[in-house]
């Protein structure tokens, strides 16, 4: 298939053919290349943090001399409650967040996707109902909502990724869905269906097609947010006790008094850390939305 | 091109208000005061003042010097009460402030010894079945009515018929009560009573509650409750604060404070900061790492006391078949050697950074010659060889290499702990003790739940779903009596947290509570203690200190008493401090 | 502007009445279904005795069907009755209403703070779109807009709670002061109010100095605006009084998110800085499993965004200026 015209001034055909177009334009974006950065070293500590320096991030002190203490030559970022250190907590920390938010985000894009193209393609009772159950959705106050289910459901990592990706898909849809409406009543689209094409190959093969990049930008905004909402779960006290992130990091700092007490290394790591990984993905989202939504090019 | 002076404005004024607040901010609130700025704080200043000024030279010892005064202690806390109906709460921030309202006919003293409260005088027979009391003449309620003893055999009555809250299980024996005269009641029960309890019942208005059926006081809020007690309820606002105000009808001495505000903070952390700021005036309880970062603070006193109370491990021991507990636990070598292996130095330095000392019987140490010290040969504690040994010679070891020791048919030794979330030295030290079970092949699934979750789950008599959790327990009267009487047969479906049933323990437990000589009862409590910490359905991890706090600059006179300056069994404390450095 | 016709009006309340009533169906069916045992999660908090569950039981139905059970629902909602606190044994309505009042007031400040700002530096962002400034500007807004609220709320406690005690750090107001004139009240609560409303306002700002630039820069560029600098207006008339208020349309819409984004932002700075309003209720329900409350607090939250999306939509309808009469 050839490729295909797609709004004024854009060019677009299958993802793949313009993937190292659009990465040269990610790249040469000054935002979009800070957020690159970024992600690369949340990355590389996350990942080969715990292989570089093999420390046990679950080590607890020896005695109550060990508990909170500032930064020094054997904790370089101090301690915490239970004399752990700080710095281990942080890097095992950064993977339990990365895992949380790229899976829930996962989730999110699956459920927002299907629904979102059913809802725009299908005419009459069904989209209109789906329709409405999205904007239902929207109207939802997040943060109560997954407040709610997890009080309800559970504190197991597996439930907060469940209830982060179960309450994130209604903007992707909502997206999905004004694009597939636009392009629905495209001439080519109107030929290659009197030409005999199936609904579903119609979807899958013309509509999705033309979805999946504004998805893909959307889906690294996604992800920002999901890091976001598993950290403050955490923080309120609905994440999972076993698994140590940033989240619970805070959780426990603000519980035992470390904002009190002065003890900043406890408090500021696992926040940066939260900070720049959200950031990092927001850079590279909002550059994406950029460079992919072609009524945006032009700015 | 123009620029908004918008931004700049703004900007301006934002830090004006900055500043001004900062200044205003500054002014260290007169003792007891309102808010700084306000011209109530001068108007208070200035009351207080004059109220010094008349105060007769102390004569005594301090704390009975100064007269009644015109200011307002702060305390601050961490939850609230529940409700104010003594007799179906289970707060101990309502019981405190109940206290203050109501009397009971005996009370403690800053010594912890038995001090006369709405009982002048009293005398038990030569038998010991009855104790005659003697009220105060020209005791009043707070609505003016005469306390009688009408309303103290009322009261005994009403409890123990209805079976009422926390307090019926001091009148298993209780027979019945005679009046006299207005001023005279004699108690009366069946064996005699190694503890009294008159210390421990407060004394209801009979012409107020006597209106209510049983079904009636337990959905009873009493929101304006009528004692006899040296402060009233003035003001309860939920979430918020709750202020007492001097009973200036009071058969005793007027309490010193006009008023008391209990401010409730939402995290403990908060609760410093504002003792640091001098926005309140003392803390009931601190944990040890907040605490380590009051100590030194200026004008500050941090306080470390020994407590009545512990935390302790629980197992589901119960026979029940109905019980959803993990039955491997009904085997005491799993528990013992589970006790074994957990080091409770340790959880004393990292879970409780050091604020107090490692635990063992049932009794807490802060009871002193009650307390049993274990033989060294009977200690199963810090000891994980000792744990593997009793494990292997039971036949549980690990049969399929992973790392989980299995019972001879094949069941894995996994068990569910839970514990509360918001307890932060709970959690810490599910953790630890997790950790030590897993050296010695014994796998733990923590899960944190509420408070209220948690209770709800451990005192399910019908099918309790847990195998162990991680509680605590303060005892209520200054006696072992409570904390032995908790794991009894006749406690199921009421204190007994983990369905033990020794017939053997009853027996001795009957016959202490009924022995009023020291030594014989003395050895009959340390045989309860032997016996139960052998059994090991608890692992009583630590004995914590009170850690509290108070400002020195604006009251002085806090007695340090084993127990805690306030939320102990004693309120001298309340009535005695006075304003001032 | 335009006053919206009456059978606009009308539709739009029907609208706001099916949501409602759909939100309600939801916070029943949530409660209901995803616990085991719903009598365990309304009726139990250990010490409540037999009778009492009852009583419970049947206020609600607690055994019926479910179907049953929902009209029993709406009825009590219809009169009022939420529940009992589990905490507090109290009835749920009661507390809500004294909370509600005190969240109101923060998410009112804060919502000024952040439009006036969130326009104002969105604006000044637009007009120079492409120089240091506006990215500058969008670099900033996007970094506040990745801040967890709650963690900024932790830092404020830490700096000006330990290092420079400007401000207080807890409550809505001083406890047990007494106020000798209202303007000593309305102080002291200011006060209290300045830095959870900075830390709400914080987060949210970004994102609204984000909406106004770029829906602004989308008008900047539309043909009516090259016909009115054509026609010789400056550009400062240009952009405050010709693009703006188109590009508050978009804003205006973009309301929903922002009011999902600051009920969010309420719940966790009234849980740092123990301020006592709707935010810290739920956030100790939670903590307690005070499903009852939890329940109202849920519904009540959604409630609030349903009513500022209605008022968003009619201030839609009146500012939008291609709307014409009849």
């Amino acid at each position: 298939m050839t490729a295909v015209t797609f709004g004024a001034g854009g060019r677009l055909g299958r993802v793949g053919a313009s993937f190292r177009a659009n990465w040269s334009l990610l790249w040469a974006d000054r935002l979009g290349r800070a957020g690159l950065l970024l992600l690369a070293i949340v990355f590389f500590a996350a990942l080969l943090g715990p292989i570089l320096l093999p420390f046990d991030p679950t080590a607890v002190g020896h005695s109550a001399a060990d508990l909170l203490q500032p930064p020094s030559a054997t904790a370089w970022l101090g301690t915490d409650e239970m004399g752990r250190q700080v710095i281990w907590e942080t890097i095992a920390g950064a993977r339990t967040s990365l895992v949380v938010g790229l899976v829930a985000t996962a989730i999110s894009m699956v459920v927002g996707t299907f629904i979102g193209l059913t809802a725009g393609y299908s005419r009459g009772t069904m989209g209109e109902g789906l329709m409405r159950v999205t904007d239902f959705f929207l109207v939802i106050p997040t943060l109560p909502l997954t407040i709610v289910l997890a009080a309800l459901l559970g504190q197991s990592l597996g439930i907060i990724i469940l209830v982060i990706g179960l309450t994130s898909w209604p903007a992707t849809a909502r997206i999905v869905r004004s694009q597939v409406l636009s392009l629905r009543e495209r001439q080519f689209i109107v030929r290659i269906q009197s030409l005999g094409a199936t609904d579903l190959r119609t979807v899958g093969i013309h509509i999705l097609p033309n979805v999946l990049p504004l998805v893909f930008a959307n889906t690294v905004l996604v992800i920002a947010g999901s890091i976001l909402a598993e950290a403050t779960l955490a923080f309120l006290g609905l994440g999972d006790p076993a698994n140590v992130s940033w989240g619970t990091m805070l959780h426990f700092a603000f519980q035992s008094g470390a904002a009190g007490r002065g003890a900043w290394w406890y408090i500021i790591p696992p926040g940066l850390g939260i900070v720049v990984t959200v950031l990092a993905f927001t850079l590279v989202g909002h550059s994406l939305d950029r460079i992919l939504n072609p009524r945006l090019r032009n700015r | 091109m123009t620029r908004t002076m918008g931004p700049r404005i703004a900007a301006i004024a934002a830090a004006a208000v900055f500043v001004a607040a900062a200044c205003s901010s500054s002014a260290t609130p007169a003792p007891g005061s309102a808010a700084p700025g306000s011209p109530a704080a001068s108007a208070a200043a200035s009351a207080l003042a004059s109220a010094l000024a008349s105060a007769p030279a102390a004569s005594g010892p301090a704390a009975s010097a100064a007269g009644p005064s015109q200011a307002t202690l702060r305390v601050g806390w961490g939850s609230e009460p529940d409700t104010m109906n003594p007799l179906t709460t289970y707060s101990t921030e309502a019981t405190e402030v109940l206290q203050l309202i109501y009397d009971k006919l005996i009370g403690y003293s800053t010594d912890l010894e038995p001090q006369p409260e709405l009982a002048a005088a009293w005398e038990t027979a030569p038998d010991g079945l009855s104790t005659t009391y003697h009220l105060r003449p020209g005791a009043t309620w707070q609505d003016g009515q005469p306390v009688t003893s009408e309303d103290v055999a009322y009261t005994f009555k009403t409890i123990k018929d209805d079976s009422l809250g926390a307090y019926a299980q001091w009148l298993g024996d209780y027979v019945g009560a005679d009046t006299p005269d207005p001023q005279t009641v004699v108690l009366k029960y069946a064996k005699p009573q190694a503890f009294d309890p008159a210390l421990a019942i407060p004394i209801l208005p009979k012409h107020i509650w006597s209106t209510m059926d049983a079904k009636a006081i337990q959905t009873f809020t009493n929101d304006q409750p009528v004692g006899s007690g040296p402060f009233k309820l003035a003001e309860w606002k939920q979430g918020e604060t709750v202020t007492l105000e001097r009973n200036d009808a009071f058969w005793g001495k007027p309490a010193v404070p006009a008023r008391i505000i209990y401010i409730l903070y939402g995290s403990e952390d908060v609760a410093a900061q504002a003792l640091k700021n001098g926005d309140v005036d003392v803390l009931t309880e601190v944990p040890p790492t907040v605490w380590d970062g009051i100590v030194g603070a200026t004008n500050v006193k941090a306080v470390q006391l020994p407590s009545f109370s512990f935390h302790h491990i629980g197992f589901n021991v119960s026979e029940d078949p109905g019980s959803k507990g993990n039955p491997l636990l009904k085997d005491p070598v799993i528990r013992q050697a589970l006790s074994a292996a957990v080091d409770r130095n340790q959880l004393v330095q990292i879970a409780l950074a050091g604020k107090g000392t490692p635990g063992s019987t049932l009794v807490p140490a802060g009871l002193g010659e009650w307390h049993l010290d274990v033989p060294t040969d009977k200690l199963l504690d810090a000891n994980p060889e000792k744990a593997k040994q009793l494990l292997d010679a039971a036949g549980y070891t690990d049969r399929n290499g992973d790392g989980v020791r299995e019972s001879a048919d094949g069941k894995p030794l996994e068990f569910r702990l839970i514990a509360i979330e918001s307890t932060g030295v709970d959690v810490r030290a599910a953790q630890l003790f997790r950790d030590a079970a897993a050296a010695v092949g014994i796998k733990l699934d923590l899960a944190t739940l509420d408070e209220n979750t948690l209770g709800s789950t451990v005192y399910n008599t019908t099918d309790p779903d847990w195998d162990i959790f991680v509680w605590g327990w303060d005892s209520a009267v200054h006696d072992p009596d409570y904390m032995l009487g908790v794991p009894l047969c006749s406690q199921i479906g009421g204190n007994n947290d983990v369905f033990y049933c020794d017939e053997t323990y009853d027996a001795l437990y009957a016959q202490q509570a009924t022995t009023l000589d020291p030594v014989a009862r003395k050895a009959l409590v340390d045989q309860m203690q032997q016996m139960f910490y052998d059994a090991a359905p608890y692992i009583v991890m630590w004995y914590q200190d009170k850690l509290q706090a108070y400002r020195t600059d604006t009251w002085t006179g806090w007695q340090d008493v084993p127990g805690g300056i306030v939320f102990n069994f004693t309120r001298d404390n309340y009535l005695n401090v006075t304003p001032g450095t | 502007m335009r006053i919206p016709r009456p059978g606009y009006l009308a539709r739009k309340l029907a609208g706001v009445a099916a949501t409602l009533f759909a939100v309600i169906t939801f916070n029943f069916l949530l409660f209901r279904i995803l616990p085991g045992d719903p009598i365990r999660l309304l009726a139990r908090a250990g010490n409540l005795s037999p009778e009492a569950i009852d009583r419970l039981r049947q206020a609600f139905g607690l055994d019926q069907s479910l179907p049953v059970q929902y009209v029993l629902y709406l009825r009590n909602l219809a009169t009022g009755e939420l529940g009992t606190s589990l905490t507090y044994r109290r009835p749920v309505v009661q507390i809500l209403a004294e909370r509600m009042e005190n969240t109101l007031i923060l998410l009112a400040a804060a919502t000024v703070i952040v439009v006036v700002l969130g326009v104002l530096f969105g604006v000044i962002a637009a007009a120079r779109r492409g120089t240091r400034l506006d990215s500058g500007t969008v670099l900033t807004s996007l970094i506040f807009w990745s801040l967890p609220t709650f963690w900024v709320g932790l830092i404020f406690v830490f700096l000006l709670g330990v290092y420079f005690p400007a401000f207080p750090i807890s409550g809505m107001t001083t406890p047990g002061a007494t106020y000798a004139t209202p303007f000593d009240a309305f102080w002291d609560v200011g006060r209290h109010l300045v830095l959870p409303t900075l830390t709400l306002a914080l987060v949210d700002v970004g994102q609204f100095i984000l909406i106004t630039r770029s829906s602004l820069v989308d008008v900047l560029t539309e043909d009516y605006m090259l016909t009115a600098k054509a026609k010789g207006l400056s550009r400062r008339r240009v952009i405050w009084r010709h693009g703006v208020p188109n590009a508050m349309l978009p804003i205006v819409t973009a309301t929903a998110l922002y009011v999902s984004l600051i009920v969010g932002g309420t719940i966790q700075v009234e849980t740092v800085f123990s301020y006592p309003g709707m935010g810290r209720l739920m956030y100790d329900a939670v903590l307690r499993r005070d499903y009852p409350v939890l329940e109202a607090s849920f519904l009540l939250f959604a409630i609030v965004v349903i009513f500022a999306n209605f008022a968003s939509d009619l201030l839609y309808r009146v500012l939008d200026p291609r709307v014409r009469n009849a």
